[in-house]
């Protein structure tokens, strides 16, 4: 690797390192889809458990987000890229992080008092919106931007709807934030030319 | 032939670590071992040149009780990098 170069072969060389160190999408994309059906899911069950069944302890269903979350911390520790950080994914690590103990905070507000179920919506909305807008931002991914655009949009609308259909909302929100976007990396990988 | 390029950047192992650490806040000297495809020797040989001309910074450390080598590039190699892809541009736009 010592020979001489031209021009044209420095910056075709600059290129190839520089494709090596960008942040795989992939390693995003996951997190984006495991967490957005899971709580698309849980929310829809949660619909089907209050809405039809008339099931007084729907909300149970959220419990679902504990093994979640320790599947997501091991899966997140056998991923890592220990021998290189990178600016954009110290930056997802770190806001995902803080979302993860606003998520939590908001759950104990919530259940603190019988009343917080009834109002919980519109800020969870909220919180995906903040999420997604910045990882969009961060990743410069614009279906990532334009879904916490519209996660503000559905929490804004969320409090002038009954309970029940708040909860679709909900599940509005998570496709337009975490699922459809997720599924949108996953075709932005297919256009990513591999690294030499 | 090129003789205004930066001649500690016109050199290809040490391009391609200037180029690997311009898109990373520090990385492992495996990192750059695994992603320039070089032996450890010939890699450690361009590394100490680096930092001898103060384009990075060489930190050796203990990490769980093994022996760690992080390499992070310096504001100097930074300009010295924009420097040298400035003058890449300036021959091939007169190529």
């Amino acid at each position: 690797m010592n020979q001489p170069m031209t021009p044209l072969q420095s910056l075709e060389l600059i290129e190839a390192m520089i494709a090596k160190t960008k942040s795989n999408m992939h390693e995003n994309r996951i997190y984006f889809l495991f967490w957005g059906w899971l709580a698309f899911a849980a929310i829809l069950g949660q619909f089907i458990l209050k809405a039809i069944f008339e099931y007084r302890y729907h909300y149970l269903v959220w419990t679902i987000t504990i093994p979640a979350i320790v599947i997501t911390i091991i899966y997140t520790n056998k991923h890592r890229h220990k021998s290189a950080r990178t600016f954009i994914g110290e930056s997802m690590s770190n806001l995902w992080t803080g979302m993860c103990f606003s998520f939590f905070i908001l759950s104990v507000i919530i259940t603190s008092s019988p009343a917080g179920w009834m109002n919980s919506y519109p800020f969870f909305i909220l919180l995906y919106g903040l999420g997604t807008f910045v990882s969009g931002r961060i990743l410069r991914f614009k279906p990532m931007v334009l879904g916490g655009i519209a996660n503000w949009v559905l929490a804004a609308i969320c409090p002038w709807l009954p309970y029940d259909y708040q909860m679709l909302l909900t599940a509005v929100a998570l496709l337009l934030s975490y699922i459809i976007p997720g599924h949108l990396l996953k075709n932005e990988n297919a256009h990513v030319r591999p690294a030499h | 032939m090129f003789k205004d390029l930066d001649p500690i950047l016109h050199s290809q192992l040490r391009l391609a670590i200037m180029s690997l650490l311009i898109g990373v806040q520090e990385a492992e000297f495996t990192f750059l071992k695994e992603k320039t495809g070089a032996t450890a020797g010939n890699l450690s040989v361009q590394v100490q040149k680096l930092k001898e001309a103060g384009y990075i910074e060489v930190v050796k450390q203990f990490k769980d009780n093994y022996p760690q080598t992080l390499c992070k590039i310096t504001a100097k190699g930074i300009d010295a990098f924009a420097q040298y892809v400035e003058d890449l541009k300036g021959y091939l736009g007169r190529a």
